[in-house]
């Protein structure tokens, strides 16, 4: 039994391993968090609109180039702790 | 027959726990009085700040498509940038200072998960009913009861969620014209997007993630303990006052028994929203909402024993030395706080209303307008951060006879408007040889707007 089992006692829930859920987390967030601080450094200096034209044509909107770099940033960092958390999963000791 | 040979599960298990809903018990007391008016307080701020007007406009908008931010009634241009990192900088500190003086006051009552989750919470309440109900529905099969109180909570979450979600893009686009784009169905695709994206994160975070968030996710629930000293408000249960824990008959004097005050009913832990028990010590899970101190508290009031078997108190309290609030750590946070804010404040009020910007134009270096003058082209981007109309002339200095040509004397530049002016300098040829400096200066027609930038003059080097 787990070190909750006296706090939830009479629940039964399946005991189903949250390993996954937490290692998303943990690639997620903190990515999230700097992509935040990179789209806030990066717009504050530069235009979206260019970006936005250049990339979906000539009437997207500012909005629009938010997100996408947003989602970039996202994407940059979010693959940067995903790395990490592959290289960080222990392999089982050999037998 | 081959028997089938089971491996043995590997060595290495896994690390993190199984988890398991946390059902918190609704308290009752003193701190849940407080936690409700904390949450209600800033989710209604949250909610109606975005409707409320300054000066015919919306008083908080961080108008993203036209690069503006209002706040009540100044407005900011990238160019201000470094407030907001000056403003997160006193943010910081402050949660520094608040963390060293009273422990995790902003997890308890101000982070945005612990108000969220409260409001899920609530919902949840609403239609599935207190912690015993919740539990036994969870583990019932479906049935009619279980699908209405289930979709029931559903469509209050969702709802609500995606009001979250609107009111967030309110805060970025005009909420007035954003409203009006959502009654008649033509929501902006990018718009509907964010509304969607962010009601979705506050579905997840608060209606499954919840206490998850805080012990997995969030760095600051790492970090706090550094901030933490033996002065620090914590939330400690009194174990030379509780221990040994038993049930006992009511009206007896639990020391004749061998007993402590504790009676081991276990609500400080079915109150807890992260699931742990409060009286195995200080834990990185505590939230510190108190939940657990209401808990016992009114177990405390019913068996007529003295309140605060669980409560607020520091490291040297519980060992019976005095606790200080003034010490270094705190007078250190206290007066670079102090710093910061004043030194914000300087800035936020002494700031320029009216930007200069001078770029040079890429073409040509120089123009040779007659044998006595030398030309330099610029574009001047005046920047009036002021919400009224300014008008503006332009003058150089820092060169002997120096000359400033526009098309019209006085340049109108409208309140939180840009304006882009060409502008033709003129210098004596005698007067100049290669690059030098000279200053732009605009100034306002009422005087009170004097903003002057640098910029480079060149001429032919004189042989």
């Amino acid at each position: 039994m787990n070190r909750n089992s006296r706090i939830t006692d009479d629940d039964e829930t399946p005991a189903v391993s949250n390993r996954h859920a937490q290692c998303i987390g943990s690639v997620v967030w903190p990515s999230f968090l700097g992509a935040c601080l990179a789209s806030l450094l990066f717009f504050g200096s530069f235009d979206p609109q260019p970006l936005a034209s250049q990339l979906l044509g000539e009437d997207a909107n500012r909005l629009a180039g938010y997100t996408l770099g947003f989602f970039f940033f996202w994407l940059i960092s979010a693959s940067a702790s995903a790395l990490t958390a592959y290289l960080l999963v222990t392999r089982p000791p050999p037998n | 027959m081959n028997p089938v040979r089971k491996t043995a599960p590997p060595e290495t298990a896994s690390l993190y726990i199984a988890h398991q809903k946390v059902h918190p018990r609704e308290v009752t007391g003193r701190f849940n009085t407080l936690r409700v008016a904390a949450t209600i307080g800033l989710l209604g701020v949250f909610y109606l700040l975005p409707w409320m007007r300054w000066d015919g406009r919306q008083a908080v908008l961080f108008d993203l498509p036209a690069r503006q931010f209002h706040v009540l009634g100044l407005t900011f241009f990238p160019q201000d940038f470094f407030l907001l990192t000056w403003l997160l900088i006193i943010a910081a500190l402050s949660l520094f200072f608040f963390t060293a003086l009273a422990g995790r006051l902003w997890c308890g009552y101000a982070c945005p998960q612990t108000v969220w989750t409260e409001a899920f919470v609530w919902m949840e309440r609403l239609a599935e009913g207190n912690r015993q109900q919740r539990m036994r529905l969870d583990r019932s099969p479906w049935n009619a009861n279980k699908l209405a109180r289930k979709s029931a909570k559903q469509a209050m979450w969702i709802i609500f969620s995606l009001f979250t979600g609107f009111t967030f893009v309110g805060y970025f686009t005009p909420i007035h014209t954003l409203s009006q784009h959502v009654m008649d169905f033509s929501l902006g695709g990018w718009e509907a997007f964010w509304c969607l994206f962010y009601g979705f994160a506050t579905y997840g975070n608060a209606g499954y993630m919840r206490e998850q968030v805080c012990k997995y996710m969030c760095p600051y629930a790492r970090f706090q303990g550094a901030m933490f000293d033996r002065d620090t408000l914590i939330i400690s249960y009194d174990a030379k006052r509780g221990d040994p824990r038993g049930s006992r008959a009511r009206g007896v004097d639990p020391r004749s028994q061998g007993l402590g005050d504790c009676v081991d009913c276990t609500l400080c832990v079915q109150a807890c929203p992260t699931g742990i028990d409060i009286r195995d010590g200080l834990q990185l899970e505590c939230i510190a909402c108190a939940a657990c101190i209401d808990a016992c508290d009114s177990v405390m009031d019913r068996l007529s024993y003295p309140r605060g078997l669980i409560r607020y108190t520091t490291q040297n309290a519980m060992d019976q030395r005095p606790s200080k609030v003034l010490r270094p750590r705190m007078m250190i946070y206290a007066a670079l706080l102090g710093a910061l804010v004043i030194g914000f404040a300087f800035s936020v009020a002494g700031r320029d209303l009216v930007e200069l910007d001078v770029l040079r134009d890429r073409n040509a270096l120089y123009r040779q307008i007659d044998i006595n003058t030398i030309e330099n082209v610029y574009t001047v981007r005046l920047v009036n951060k002021d919400n009224r109309e300014h008008q503006l002339e332009l003058v150089a200095e820092g060169l002997p006879g120096v000359v400033v040509d526009t098309d019209t004397p006085w340049h109108t530049v409208g309140g939180t408007e840009v304006l882009s002016v060409p502008v033709r300098i003129q210098v004596p040829a005698s007067a100049v040889s290669g690059g030098k400096d000279i200053y732009i200066t605009a100034r306002s027609s009422d005087g009170r707007i004097e903003v002057r930038t640098k910029a480079r003059f060149i001429a032919p080097v004189a042989p």
